[in-house]
């Protein structure tokens, strides 16, 4: 029966829907999976690209300098506006950094050498859950005094690149600077003073400051600065999706400024997702036409064959078995245009990971796109299979 | 099936028009199994249509037409399949053959399906229908007599309770005609199959119960 009926199977149809179905089908399993492999860039906890977290605090005008010059500190964020953040679909998190409200003197005796650092200080705090290093007793205890303080890595990079090399100081590693004792004097409204000894425990890239822990921070301001309400002035917030065009206007509507360069970054990750999409969307039109165009093969193959399938079903044949032959054909086409797509994709995933490893990343499971190529060949075949029947059984009545 | 009954069945080509005298049309017919029926028309009296009905792939006719009493508008698909692989034995007037196969490969097409006869009894067909040196020959070099002897084994190659044979013989002479008649006679005798044979001049030379004038 195969030999009556393949008569008119047109090898160079069969192949052109092959090789359009199999190009669609690989530039959407090859945009999947790149951007399963580029996404630990922008998402990973470790990554320099980590988007979630933004700082925002207030634009200073000229007006404003004015005005805190006279005591008034327009630059806070009222409760209003807090809860007006809050609200905010894309806000997950609101955290506030509250200041030291006390003068603050460091310094740093470097024994062995007669080198001493001595200058005024600043501390700030932020809830411990938005502190992106892992420290070991991050906490306070005013029995024992000693405070942790994590800075900004920028600060060590700052010393390290920029103030040591040029003066012909020594580097210092992370863990160096670790050893180094701090005494703070700590004066307060009352004119007491404390000496309180301090050492650098961690370097955040995410916290642009320096952050002490919150249980120090109430502590010292309710003994340092007893009455003293302030309200903070820099607040950071955990976003959903940082490429929200929403919050980008919230912000400007609001006057508010978000810290260093992370928007652009976060930027970059949208448009990441919106090119990929766009890529997937390719390859799905690709393969929607390549569909169209097996449909198209078939039918032509079904109207040339029409007078033998009739008389096939004549003799008794039934339009099962009859497009069971269509069936079979499409299926292993189909079949093989999947596995050559799955081995294209891995050939081609195999030419641009080297391209990724200088961001230290293993590749993602190949899974989510072969699964996916998967669904998408499961429905092209389903709809041809469809097809195929609908045909065979609208010949099932001979015309006179 | 043990019975074939038309009811007041007209094709609708005809339906309009006056004084239609037949003993098919219009009226009510009985085919009953182990029974031999001649159905002799002039051309253009619906004799293909007939067929094409009973074995159902055209229906455009009115009245009724029922297999067993029950109205065969109704049946499925899988219903229909069931009649022709084993319900009635079809021998369509135009012959149906596949010409790029040869003569034992369309008869086969059909056996396959049914399981109906050994490749010894086939053989032995072609042999007596004078065409064994063509088994293996492409139908499409075959003459138009030969290859409706070939469509003859074809639809002997199958169980039914009724031949349905349109214009069986009209290629063939008056010798193989005798034979074609005796083989199907043959057949019917031992399943008490009944036979339906349309002609439209050269008939079956089988000894018909009944003749109906289309």
């Amino acid at each position: 029966m195969w030999r009556l009926l393949s008569r008119h199977v047109s090898k160079t149809q069969l192949a052109g829907f092959a090789v359009a179905n199999m190009v669609g089908l690989l530039i959407v399993l090859i945009g999947l999976q790149f951007y399963e492999d580029v996404r630990p860039v922008f998402s990973d906890e470790d990554s320099f690209m980590r988007k979630d977290y933004l700082v925002i605090t207030k634009k200073v005008g000229n007006l404003s300098s004015i005005k805190s010059l006279f005591g008034g500190n327009t630059n806070t964020f009222s409760e209003e506006e807090l809860e007006g953040l809050r609200s905010q679909p894309w806000v997950r998190k609101v955290g506030e950094f509250t200041t030291s409200n006390y003068p603050i003197y460091g310094m740093i005796s470097l024994s062995g050498q007669n080198v001493s650092l001595r200058t005024s200080f600043f501390f700030e705090s932020v809830p411990d859950e938005f502190i992106d290093t892992e420290v070991d007793g991050w906490d306070f205890d005013p029995e024992k005094p000693m405070i942790p303080i994590i800075v900004s890595k920028d600060y060590l990079s700052l010393y390290n690149f920029g103030f040591a090399a040029s003066q012909g100081m020594p580097q210092l590693s992370e863990k160096m600077i670790g050893m180094v004792p701090i005494m703070f004097r700590l004066t307060g409204s009352d004119g007491t003073r404390d000496y309180v000894p301090g050492k650098i425990v961690g370097f955040s890239n995410r916290l642009n400051t320096i952050i002490v822990p919150e249980s120090f921070m109430r502590w010292s301001n309710a003994r340092y600065a007893p009455g003293v309400v302030d309200r903070p002035s820099r607040l950071i917030v955990e976003v959903s999706n940082p490429g929200d065009v929403k919050m980008q206007q919230y912000m400007d509507s609001c006057g508010y400024e978000i810290a260093g360069d992370k928007i652009n970054s976060s930027k970059a990750s949208y448009m990441l997702t919106v090119v990929m999409a766009i890529v997937i969307a390719v390859g799905l039109v690709i393969s929607l036409l390549s569909f169209f165009i097996l449909i198209l093969s078939i039918y032509l193959l079904l109207q040339k064959n029409t007078r033998k399938l009739q008389d096939l079903l004549l003799l008794g044949y039934s339009p099962a078995q009859v497009s069971g032959l269509y069936i079979r054909m499409v299926v292993y086409v189909n079949a093989a245009v999947y596995v050559v797509s799955l081995v294209s994709l891995a050939i081609v995933r195999s030419m641009y990971l080297p391209y990724l490893e200088s961001f230290a990343l293993d590749g993602a499971s190949f899974l989510p796109a072969s699964l996916s190529g998967l669904l998408i060949i499961g429905l092209i075949t389903a709809g041809n299979i469809v097809a195929i029947r609908r045909k065979i059984a609208s010949l099932w009545y001979v015309e006179k | 099936m043990q019975k074939i009954e038309l009811k007041n069945a007209l094709p609708r080509v005809f339906a309009g028009q006056t004084g239609i005298r037949s003993e098919v049309w219009l009226r009510p017919v009985a085919f009953e199994r182990g029974k031999k029926y001649l159905v002799s028309a002039e051309s253009g009296g619906g004799k293909s249509s007939l067929c094409a009905y009973l074995y159902g792939y055209r229906a455009d006719y009115s009245g009724e037409i029922l297999f067993d009493g029950k109205d065969i508008r109704g049946m499925s698909v899988a219903g229909w399949c069931g009649v022709r692989r084993g319900g009635i034995a079809y021998l369509p007037q135009e012959l149906r053959l596949f010409p790029e196969l040869t003569a034992y490969e369309n008869v086969e097409l059909k056996n396959r399906l049914t399981g109906y006869k050994k490749r010894s009894e086939i053989l032995s067909m072609f042999e007596r229908l004078g065409i064994a040196g063509k088994v293996d020959s492409p139908v499409a070099k075959m003459s138009i007599g030969q290859q409706q002897r070939v469509a003859v084994i074809r639809t002997l190659c199958q169980p039914c309770d009724f031949f349905l044979l349109d214009e069986p013989v009209s290629h063939l002479d008056a010798a193989n005609n005798a034979i074609v008649a005796a083989m199907v006679e043959e057949e019917a005798g031992r399943t008490g199959a009944g036979v339906i044979a349309t002609s439209v001049g050269n008939d079956l030379s089988i000894k018909a119960e009944e003749v109906l004038r289309l």
